[in-house]
This record gives structure tokens, C-alpha cells and sequence, in this order.
């Protein structure tokens, strides 16, 4: 048996990350070093969710940036809303984003599937950046990079 | 015989059946008292699983929509007097899109990016059942090469499923090193795939008559990275396999008989991880290095000991039919704009039988009902997860594979 934990150190599976620039708003210096995501699926096909997962893998390494996922959103600085949204999600979004600390940010990614509400017609507030397409997991991670980097 | 679905047509109530490789609709109305799940299917939109259950202490844990333990927006309702689970119920109206409604009136390539959408990460799964449900419907025969990149898509959706499943219950139980490792083979995987199709979630891959690929993709080079990822699961898996941690907590749990698992309506893996031999690509072209894996305990790790040696199989698979493919430039896909008729296609997703039922009018949409593999796979988890404590929820749940998005159209 291979001892994984060695082999993990001396093959680095951790890649180097170019983060590509994006628009985004910032959120507040305080979060330069540190971001804490909570993830919502308010009806997206799987496909974001997967991402998410992609996210967390060792490629990636998001703690070397400071960004961790939480599991609460009492916890959290940035609400990620996955998908349009199905009817019966709208009360649970916006209750999600009630149980905010603030400062906080939302940051919407659409995905594409043809149906569904888009989350732009119900007006939230503090929408750091808004996808109408998937991202990848690379592209994610440049968001919350970005979102990191700048100042309010 | 197995009862697929339940659906309204010329107001009239017609079930879909499959008889081994068989699939067919009937409207005998006496079928309704042969099935077990007749009910289930008839209420897969509301409510799947058991009854509540009431008494002194009893109160119902609702877990979900919004909650760490759920990614997906869905309900689980558990009744439990705080300990020992007494009975689950699972709402999946909260993911209802719908689609089976929407889909109506709409040509085939927006059916299609309907189809797709159902369930992202059985996106070949949904888009290949549409498909064979359209090409019966126009008696279309694909050439040889286009059913093997078929082939390779579906199997590239098996392995990254399969590898989910694998992961979530090592992270459940905090196996860190050997999570990180297959998160790595996961993000791997997705690669692959975007480098064999169009995407990382293979959309847009299978196409009525056809497929369509990455024209750049160098399918020796796929191969190559294919294997290597082939071997560090391997010895992943057996690794788990040394940690009592990891096994103690999935032993033993959540398992589900043989009798039940066909009364309820189960296939895939959970089926095969029961002691039955039943995968219908055995009977498909394409699939000479398939062996079907079977296991008899019915157990949480029964599900993932076939699961990953299903994983190690359709590398194969997947490298056999690269190397057999000749030309891929031509198979671009079939125009079905005026094709009238119906067609009931299926396709052996990574969690179980997925069929489509389609009704053309010159290319138009008339009517389409989908059978998914989750209805029935919820089903059999509220059924194996009764007597068991809130902690193996996890290993319980994430065993079978289920998705609400695939569950709740």
C-alpha cells in the first residue's frame, strides 16, 4: 500500500492558478485574506453543483487562498445561487440571504438550462457578480479571487 | 416484467413497461394492482417513500432544502424519537422544473437542450435515451463508429458518477487523504471529458443519428491519461479497503433485498449490489470488455464495490472503442424535422435504467415521459434507511447514487 499521505507531498497535485480578470464588486477589504462561501442550489441541473465539488478538489487547494465553504450561511461572507430558480425555492433563497452576517455579497451563477426564474427578476440585494451561463471550477475560483481582491 | 411509468395520453392512462430489452406502453388498465410501485410512480412529483409515522416522543426532522447535508434543493422529512429512524418520506417538489410540460410544443433540438438539462451530470444519459427514442421513432440505423463514441460518452459519465459516489462516502467518513485523492481523479476526469467533447458535462455530445466531438481530441493521448487514472483508482480502492474505519461505517448499513429492490423497481448498481445480473448494455453494441459486476450483500458497500469495479471496467470499455473508432469526421447528426410517430428509447445511466417516451408530429413534440432511475432509487433508500441512526444518513443516501434533479424533471 502506497503511504498517500508522502505521496501526496512529493507528486504535487496542487496546480498553480492564474486567476483571469473578471468585473466584479468587492465586498470589503476585511475579506482580502479570507472568504467564506455558502453554496445555493435553487434548482440548477446538477451541473453547477458538480462544479462546486470540482472546486474542492486538490487541484485547486482553495484554502491557500483563504476561501473555505461553510455549512451555514450564518457563517458565511459571499452566498453562491446556483441556477435559476423553481418556484418553490424563491422563499428559501431569500430567507438564505435574511440569515446573512453583514457585509455580505451574492454571487449569482445561471447556468444554461432553457427554463426556470432567473434570480436577476427577484432584486437581491448586494449581487456582487451575475452569471447567465455555467462556469467551470477554474472560472469560480477566479470570481471569488477577484471578489477578494478588490476594494469597495 | 417491470413497470417504468405512468402517463396521460388522448385522455387516457397508458403505463410503460419494459420485458427484458423490450419496452412497450400498454393502456390494460388491470396492470395498475399487478405492480408494487404503481402508487410510487403516480406520485413521484409529491411525495416518495414511506408513510409518517406518529406516537409518544415521535416529531419529524425536516432536513433540506437549505442545509449543508443536502446539496441538492430537496426535502427529506425523517420521523425519528431522536435516535432510531422510523420512517422517511422525500419531497422533491422544491427541484420540480417541470420539463415533461415544457418540453411540449418544441422542436427536437430544443427538446434536446431540454433533455440535457434534466440532470447535468447524466446529461449523455437523458440526451442518448431522447435520442434512441427519436431515431426508433424514424427507424434510423447509426453507423458503427457513432455507436461507440457513444459508447465512450456514456462510460465518461459512468466514471466520473461512480467516482462521486466513491468520494462523498469517504468524506463522510473523514477519510481526508483518501477524499483529496479521488477529488483529484474527479477533477481529472472532468477534464477528459472537455477534451473528448464539448464540455465538461459532455452536452451536446450525443445528437439525433449522430455525435459530435472534439474535433482536436487525440483519442491515444485520452487512452494513455484514461489508464494512469485507472491505476491510482485502483489503488485508492484498495486502500479504502485496509481502513476498518471507512469500512466499519458502511458494512452492514443501508442494505436492501433482492425482492424488494425488483418489487420497488430498482436497476443499476443498487440492483446489481443485490445479487441481480441485469445491465442491458450486455445485449449493446460496443461492449465486448464489458463484465457486469455483481454483488450479493445489498449493503452500502456492496453498492460501492460495484460501482468501482464498474469504474475499472469501462476503462476498458472506454479504450477499446477508442481504439476501434476509424472515421469520426461524418457522424454530424440526422435533420428529424418532418417525422411523425413515437418512440420509447433507453440508456444504462450510472445509477440505473433511464427511459424516454416521445411522440413526434412533423419534428414538433407532443408528447414525452420520462422514467428516471432516482424515483425508484429514493424509494429503495427510505426503504433501507428505516432502523437506522441519523448519522449513516450519508452513507446510506450517498450509496445509492440518487439525484433530485434527475428524480424531480
Amino acid at each position: 500500500m502506497k503511504p498517500w499521505v508522502f505521496y501526496g507531498l512529493s507528486n504535487r497535485l496542487t496546480e498553480r492558478f492564474k486567476k483571469k480578470d473578471d468585473k466584479v464588486k468587492g465586498l470589503s477589504p476585511v475579506f482580502r485574506n479570507s472568504l467564506h462561501i455558502f453554496p445555493i442550489d435553487v434548482g440548477n441541473d446538477n451541473e453547477l453543483n458538480f462544479e462546486i465539488e470540482a472546486l474542492q478538489s486538490a487541484q485547486y487547494n482553495i484554502h491557500r487562498f483563504g476561501i473555505f465553504f461553510t455549512d451555514s450561511p450564518r457563517h458565511a461572507d459571499v452566498l453562491l445561487v446556483l441556477g435559476k430558480c423553481t418556484e418553490k425555492m424563491v422563499t428559501p433563497l431569500k430567507e438564505t440571504i435574511n440569515q446573512l452576517p453583514e457585509p455580505y455579497g451574492i454571487v449569482v451563477v445561471e447556468g444554461n438550462q432553457p427554463f426556470g426564474l432567473k434570480p436577476k427578476e427577484l432584486d437581491l440585494d448586494n449581487v456582487l457578480a451575475y452569471y447567465e451561463r455555467c462556469l467551470s471550477a477554474d472560472e469560480i475560483l477566479s470570481v471569488l479571487l477577484n471578489i477578494m481582491e478588490v476594494k469597495r | 416484467m417491470r413497470l417504468l411509468g405512468v402517463f396521460k395520453e388522448d385522455n387516457r392512462e397508458f403505463f410503460l413497461l419494459q420485458d427484458e430489452d423490450k419496452f412497450f406502453k400498454s393502456d390494460d388498465q388491470n396492470l395498475k394492482d399487478e405492480f408494487f410501485n404503481y402508487d410510487l410512480i403516480k406520485n413521484r412529483d409529491v411525495l416518495i417513500g414511506s408513510e409518517p409515522v406518529e406516537g409518544e416522543g415521535v416529531f419529524n426532522f425536516r432536513y433540506g432544502p437549505v442545509t449543508a447535508g443536502v446539496k441538492e434543493a430537496g426535502v427529506f422529512n425523517i420521523y425519528t424519537y431522536g435516535e432510531r429512524i422510523l420512517s422517511v418520506n422525500i419531497d422533491p417538489s422544491y427541484k420540480k422544473r417541470d420539463i415533461e410540460r415544457l418540453i411540449l410544443k418544441k422542436n427536437i433540438d430544443e427538446g434536446l437542450k431540454f433533455a440535457e438539462s434534466v440532470c447535468g451530470n447524466f446529461a449523455v444519459s437523458h440526451s442518448l435515451a431522447f435520442c434512441r427514442a427519436l431515431e426508433n421513432c424514424a427507424k434510423l440505423d447509426l453507423p458503427e463508429d457513432a455507436v461507440r463514441l457513444r459508447v465512450v460518452a456514456l462510460e465518461l459519465e459512468r466514471l466520473y458518477n461512480h467516482t462521486t459516489v466513491f468520494l462523498k462516502l469517504a468524506r463522510g467518513a473523514s477519510q481526508n487523504v483518501l477524499t483529496s485523492h479521488l477529488s483529484f481523479v474527479f477533477e481529472e476526469l472532468l477534464r477528459i471529458n472537455r477534451d473528448f467533447g464539448l464540455g465538461r458535462f459532455l452536452k451536446g455530445v450525443v445528437v439525433p443519428g449522430g455525435v459530435r466531438v472534439n474535433k482536436n481530441a487525440n483519442f491515444e493521448d485520452l487512452s494513455k491519461r484514461l489508464l494512469g487514472l485507472k491505476d491510482k483508482f485502483e489503488e485508492l480502492y484498495e486502500h479504502a479497503l485496509k481502513s476498518y474505519n471507512f469500512i466499519d461505517r458502511i458494512h452492514n448499513t443501508a442494505p436492501l433485498n433482492k425482492e424488494l429492490a425488483l418489487k420497488i423497481g430498482v436497476t443499476g448498481p443498487t440492483l446489481r449490489a443485490c445479487g441481480v445480473k441485469e445491465d442491458l448494455r450486455m445485449k449493446e453494441k460496443g461492449y465486448e470488455k464489458l463484465s457486469v459486476v455483481v454483488e450479493e450483500d445489498g449493503d452500502s458497500l456492496a453498492r460501492m464495490e460495484v460501482r468501482v469495479k464498474e469504474f475499472l471496467n469501462s476503462t476498458d470499455v472506454i479504450v477499446d472503442n477508442l481504439a476501434k473508432v476509424k472515421d469520426w469526421e461524418r457522424l454530424k447528426g440526422v435533420d428529424l424535422k418532418d417525422f411523425n410517430g413515437e418512440g420509447i428509447g433507453y440508456s444504462e445511466s450510472p445509477s440505473g435504467l433511464l427511459v424516454y417516451y416521445v411522440k413526434l408530429n412533423r419534428g414538433i413534440l407532443e408528447n414525452v415521459y420520462i422514467s428516471t432511475p432516482s424515483v425508484f432509487g429514493f424509494k429503495a433508500f427510505s426503504e433501507a434507511f428505516k432502523g437506522f441512526i441519523f448519522t449513516d444518513f450519508s452513507f446510506a443516501f450517498d450509496s445509492f447514487g440518487v439525484h433530485f434533479s434527475d428524480c424531480a424533471r
